[in-house]
């Protein structure tokens, strides 16, 4: 059909078609975009691309809050004026000889020019020379963000990072100067002004330990000890994503960083661990955790991870290839604005609907496929809502 | 250039008319055997990332035989001799010889995969399959590709030797030969690579446990 | 042997459905190259679709996460590998032998193997749908997580099996284009009077004999601990997840170019032809890309400057990559250079031709601020790169391969696109591109990561996803008056002559559609441009050129005949692979499945090789036996 040979000189009439008024439309775009619409329309581009770098936003990396960020945007600020300034001349440049040599009625043949070996030369010339000077620029920013700056040798906060699927466990090796050791998860704490080395890994996938105010990111990688470092100069909260797809729920492995003062940051440490005066409401949610629940062959409290108990939980668990899959440390549960992996902030109602059903908030999650309380026809628990509030008590006086 | 005005300027080649004046299936071959090499590099690569790196034995130092494997790189070697033999014979049209140096050239190679079944068959009963460790999966999958290669190759000869026997091989068919030919030598040397490599060099490799002769993996540079 | 004889009598019908199986003409193998890769790119352009109705608003629940994941996975693994390669392909076997003035490719069954591998790879990797396991772990597929304990379904081995076969089809074609363009010019052709398109398809074929092994190479690996237990790059067992980006973006980064260059080389052909002016700096234009398809082979780790390689291994890839930029931007100041001073006509394909220049400037400058690692820190996997690859591969790789439909579409059918339509065509896609695009930038920069299926209304990226997700529809609407005016047109379009646009290439010098034979006498190449050179000496000479080279009975011109082997030799490599998705418990053989494939290629290749000889003497290609 295709390859059939063409109506050669008996066609037969051609079908036409009726014309589409392409022509017309293009000329009354044409007009509307003279003058004072084109002006209009570049400031409305300009504002739109203002608005859009929106250094507000929770992740955005135009609101740096610390040394290594703000290295990383000073970079790509200039880069981006470079880059606006070579797009002005360039797309000018072809959108000038496009309307300027546009083929006019009767025209003849242009001249046939092949080449200008000094014009060649120069526009070969000119972007290695620009290149080069950014990319030397691009390594010593390189090198200098390698390691915290040796004023700060001696003062750092050490922190071990490690990817699950899909949650961040945080330990402290050296929480307070004296060796004391906190293990914590999805939030970090820090104290302001100090540098924090991260040592990065990774209990299965590869993941990748991102706080856009603060750092750029770094892989974390199953076999291997990455590092990054970061300060941040103000107290907040700032908020951090796993970025490197790591499987179903790559969307909602998150974490928060909170910056706080050394006075704060002390107070957390020195309250970590302590045993927490339990309601009797709560109390009856503790033995649901480290019973009927099985909660605690997956997960911590400082105290109660007695390996007694986990051993004897055990049996009730799928195993899968993967083998039980640790859980967020829950020590300091209480103190935390979210739950899992950052996700919604931590409330009752929250924790409710999370621990009745949590593959309704958070589908692939491991709780909910491999927790003996979750294999139900409907994945809701098998625990009685009674169960439930009192575990929610319980996990609420965690602190 | 002249010819006609308001004609098109046409030229008369023969069939046989190419750009370069090579043999378009010649071409191919040399072609594909870049190809190849890149194949083998990255297998050779592999290996190398992860010398020294089995968590657990039969470690190279183990299980290597070098003098024996040294036998059957010799006969390799010797098999491309016969090749080139092979090929003078096609075209100066010595029937005889075509058939006698095609054999020799099989037989040798048969020999290198008898070799190498044995080889094969050795260290499995010593405990290293392709599974045991990070030296058994990347040794039996080079050495394996590298043999399935050679099998190609003699399954090729062999054709190449029917033919022959039907006296249908003469000096018209010497590019057919070459070109066999040309694998075979191509496939001959990366042995040679894989050789040393493999055995001179990494055969005395240990695991971690029995002291690291190299460092840890090359993918880790120094940070 | 009588029977055998028969078995191997090659096939003689013309027409039909067998005719197009057993074909070996190289334009029909670029139709149907065509219009498969069209109809991949349909299906890739819908799982987009799906990609962003789900991020259109927060918190959307339209699909599931394991949904969304294999849309992603799927849509970048369909239209890098079973759209535009395919896509560039068509124009390679169509046009390649047209340009350089020849009868044939070098091996015109190799070729009709290299589609039939294409077809039944694409088809493989797409069975998952029919049976459920899709891929859903990337396009790159990142080891470790595509190793067996965290992708337990099928999905990973369809991917891996597929992508080898599209392999396989696409080394047979690239050795045939190599081999093809170095030998089969007509006489006069040096090497530089080449057009440019059939220089950078001989770049790009060499990038794909190099790249194509390495990949294979991994995937091999990733096949074998998913089906035999070995420890490439299972961490349990020692093996190292980074080895496997290695190899990936080793064959990743060259293939970047395998999918650039031929739309580059389209272009080249295009802005002179409809500037009237001979391309500027040719010289220029053919080692520029020569050195971007030498330097792509250095500067794969700048994918991967987050891993951890160290401050020294990311400064050489900071250089090496930002130094690309250089003869990458020399070709677009020649293209300028090409237009400045010319005789600009807009018909549709110098449109889209622009447009590829105007958007892939935008993706080109992009492209330096995460060719700088310490930028990069912020943008890899965000959104900013999503923007990027896609000014980059839309803007860039579709643009310029849509301009080369319509500029060949003419000598491929005989008939003229609507005008019209092609410019509604054109603008719907350049404005739905950047709206569909430009916002990503800021998406990314703004903190969304790539490839997440949800994200709550409280990080700010809101209004620009919802922006991004209504341009799509512009887009398909752009898509949607291609399609129309493609099927008014193919049969009823206006006829278009041998030489609808006054072009310089070789192509244009024959009849259109160009006959089985292409060119009646093999054609006395006079120069660069060449056939500007002889319309204009004709012209000037007083005797113009007005007619295609006269039509003679394909009777008395030999071609090679079809032949039913690379069909068969192809459904033996399928079967091969996808052997390896059914394991038999038995002890020594758990998959005996690929046994039988290896036989039925290995019949296909001996039947091929011993196919009784064309009955008359043959001219051109190789393919005499």
């Amino acid at each position: 059909m295709l390859l059939s040979p063409p109506d050669r000189a008996d066609s037969p009439a051609q079908v036409s078609f009726r014309r589409f008024p392409m022509n017309n439309i293009l000329k009354s775009t044409k007009q509307w975009f003279q003058g004072k619409h084109l002006l209009a329309l570049g400031i409305l581009a300009l504002s739109l691309v203002l608005v859009a770098c929106d250094a507000n936003a929770k992740q955005s990396t135009f609101g740096t809050a610390g040394p290594v960020a703000e290295k990383q945007l000073l970079l790509f600020n200039v880069l981006m004026w470079v880059m606006v300034a070579v797009f002005v001349l360039v797309e000018g440049a072809l959108l000038y000889a496009a309307i300027r040599f546009r083929r006019r009625p009767g025209q003849p043949l242009p001249k046939q020019t092949h080449g200008n070996t000094v014009l060649e030369l120069t526009w070969t010339i000119i972007p290695t020379i620009l290149i080069l000077g950014l990319g030397i620029w691009s390594v010593t920013t390189l090198f200098e963000l390698d390691k915290p700056p040796a004023s700060a040798a001696g003062n750092t906060l050490d922190v071990t990072v490690t990817g699950h699927q899909w949650w961040f466990e945080f330990e402290y090796p050296n929480a307070d100067g004296n060796g004391t050791v906190i293990t914590t998860a999805n939030e970090l704490r820090v104290p302001v002004g100090r540098a924090v080395e991260v040592l990065l890994q990774s209990d299965d996938v590869i993941h990748s330990f991102w706080i856009p105010k603060l750092a750029g990111k770094v892989d974390m990688v199953p076999t291997r000890n990455n590092r990054l470092w970061f300060l941040a100069d103000e107290t907040g909260t700032f908020y951090g994503q796993c970025a490197e797809f790591c499987g179903t729920a790559h969307a909602q492995m998150k974490f928060l960083v909170q910056v706080l003062t050394q006075e704060e940051y002390d107070a957390w440490v020195a309250g970590f661990g302590q045993t927490p005066q339990l309601s009797a409401a709560a109390q009856a949610g503790q033995q649901v955790f480290n019973g009927a629940g099985g909660c605690v062959v997956c997960h911590t409290v400082n105290g109660s991870d007695n390996p007694a108990i986990v051993a004897g939980r055990m049996q009730g668990f799928l195993n899968t290839e993967v083998g039980i899959a640790p859980g967020p440390n829950m020590t300091d549960l209480a103190t935390r604005q979210t739950f899992a992996a950052g996700l919604i902030d931590l409330n009752r109602e929250n924790l409710r609907v999370w621990l009745t059903n949590p593959e309704d908030i958070k589908p692939g999650n491991h709780m909910a496929s491999r927790a003996t309380i979750y294999q139900t026809a409907d994945g809701r628990t098998s625990l009685t809502q009674t169960q439930v509030s009192a575990l929610i008590e319980y996990l609420l006086s965690l602190k | 250039m002249a010819y006609a005005s308001g004609q098109l300027p046409t030229t008369d080649v023969d069939h046989t008319y190419t750009t370069t004046g090579l043999n378009h299936r010649k071409l191919l071959m040399w072609t594909f055997l870049s190809s190849d090499c890149l194949f083998f590099g990255a297998l050779i690569a592999t290996y190398m990332v992860y010398r020294g790196q089995s968590l657990v034995g039969p470690y190279p130092i183990d299980i290597i035989d070098i003098p024996l494997t040294t036998i059957s790189t010799f006969v390799l070697l010797c098999s491309s001799f016969a090749m080139v033999q092979a090929l003078a014979a096609t075209n100066r049209n010595d029937q005889r010889g075509i058939q006698l140096w095609l054999l020799a050239t099989i037989l040798m190679g048969a020999t290198f995969i008898g070799f190498q079944i044995y080889e094969f068959n050795a260290f499995r009963m010593e405990g290293l399959k392709i599974d045991t460790n990070l030296f058994g999966t990347t040794f039996f999958t080079l050495t394996g590709f590298h043999g399935a290669h050679v099998t190609l190759g003699l399954v090729w000869l062999t054709i190449l030797l029917i033919m022959g026997r039907k006296g249908k091989l003469g000096p018209a068919q010497s590019l057919d030969v070459e070109i066999a030919g040309l694998y075979w030598h191509f496939v001959d040397i990366v042995w040679i690579v894989i050789f040393t490599l493999l055995y001179l060099i990494g055969g005395f490799d240990a695991g971690p446990t029995a002291g690291l002769l190299i460092e840890p993996s090359l993918l880790s540079l120094p940070t | 042997m009588a029977t055998a004889t028969n078995v191997m009598a090659r096939p003689a019908s013309a027409s039909g459905l067998w005719s197009w199986i057993t074909t070996v003409d190289h334009k029909r193998i670029g139709i149907l190259y065509g219009v498969t890769a069209f109809l991949f790119f349909l299906l890739a352009g819908i799982e987009a679709g799906v990609i962003r109705m789900q991020l259109a608003v927060p918190d959307n629940t339209l699909v599931s996460p394991d949904v969304f994941n294999q849309m992603f996975t799927m849509h970048a693994t369909a239209m890098i590998f079973m759209a535009i390669m395919p896509m560039s392909s068509a124009f390679f076997n169509f046009i390649i032998p047209l340009a350089i003035g020849a009868r044939d490719v070098a091996f015109p069954r190799l070729n009709a193997f290299s589609y039939w591998t294409f077809l039944f790879g694409a088809l493989l990797i797409h069975f998952s749908f029919v049976v459920q396991q899709v891929p859903d772990a990337g396009w790159f597929s990142y080891a470790n997580l595509s190793e067996k304990p965290f992708s337990s379904g099928q999905g990973i081995d369809f991917w891996a099996l597929g992508l080898q076969v599209l392999g396989v089809a696409s080394l047979a074609a690239a050795f045939n284009f190599v081999v093809t363009i170095i030998n089969m010019r007509a006489p006069g052709m040096s090497l530089m009077r080449m057009p440019l398109f059939v220089w950078m398809t001989l770049v790009t074929s060499i990038l794909l004999v190099l790249a194509f092994p390495v990949i294979t190479v991994g995937l091999i690996e990733l096949t074998m601990d998913r089906a035999f237990g070995t420890s490439f790059f299972n961490t349990a067992g020692g093996g190292d997840p980074i080895l496997w980006q290695h190899l990936f973006w080793i064959f990743g980064h060259p293939e970047v170019y395998i999918l650039i260059l031929p739309p580059m080389g389209i272009v080249s052909e295009i802005i002179p032809t409809f500037s009237k002016k001979p391309l500027f700096g040719y010289p220029v234009m053919v080692f520029s890309g020569i050195v971007i398809g030498i330097m792509g082979w250095a500067v794969w780790s700048h994918h991967m400057f987050t891993v951890g390689l160290g401050p020294v291994a990311n400064s050489v890839f900071t250089i090496t990559t930002m130094l690309i930029a250089v003869p990458t931007g020399v070709k677009i100041f020649n293209w300028i250079g090409t237009m400045w001073g010319g005789s600009i006509e807009f018909k549709t394909p110098m449109l889209f031709a622009i447009g590829f220049v105007a958007l892939f400037i935008v993706g080109g400058l992009s492209g330096v601020s995460h060719a700088v690692s310490p930028s990069d820190a912020q943008q890899q996997d965000t959104y900013y790169i999503v923007a990027h690859i896609h000014y980059v591969l839309f803007g860039g790789s579709i643009f310029g391969l849509f301009a080369g439909i319509y500029y060949w579409f003419p000598k491929i059918t005989g008939r003229l696109m609507h005008e019209g339509l092609g410019k509604l065509n054109f603008w719907l896609m350049f404005v739905g591109m950047n709206i569909t695009f430009f916002p990503m930038h800021f998406l990314g920069l703004n903190g969304m990561p790539r490839r997440i299926y949800t994200y709550s209304s409280d990080f700010g990226w809101d209004w620009l996803n919802l922006v991004a997700s209504a341009g799509y529809f512009v887009l398909f609407a752009g898509i949607v008056a291609f399609l129309v005016n493609f099927f008014i047109t193919v049969k009823n379009g206006k006829l278009a002559g041998h030489d609808p646009w006054d072009a310089p290439g070789l192509e244009w010098t024959i009849a259109s559609p160009p006959p089985v034979y292409n060119f009646a006498k093999v054609p006395q190449v006079v120069g660069l441009d060449h056939y500007w050179l002889v319309k204009r000496r004709a012209a000037a000479e007083g005797h113009p050129i007005t007619e295609a080279e006269a039509y003679v009975d394909p009777e008395t011109i030999h071609m090679p005949s079809p032949s039913y082997w690379p069909i068969v030799t192809a459904f033996g490599v399928l079967v091969l692979a996808a052997g390896f998705l059914i394991e038999f418990p038995w002890p020594y053989i758990k998959f005996p499945v690929p046994i039988i494939g290896g036989i039925i290629s290995f019949i296909g290749v001996l039947g091929w090789s011993f196919e009784p000889a064309a009955p008359e003497a043959h001219h051109g290609s190789e393919d005499h036996h």
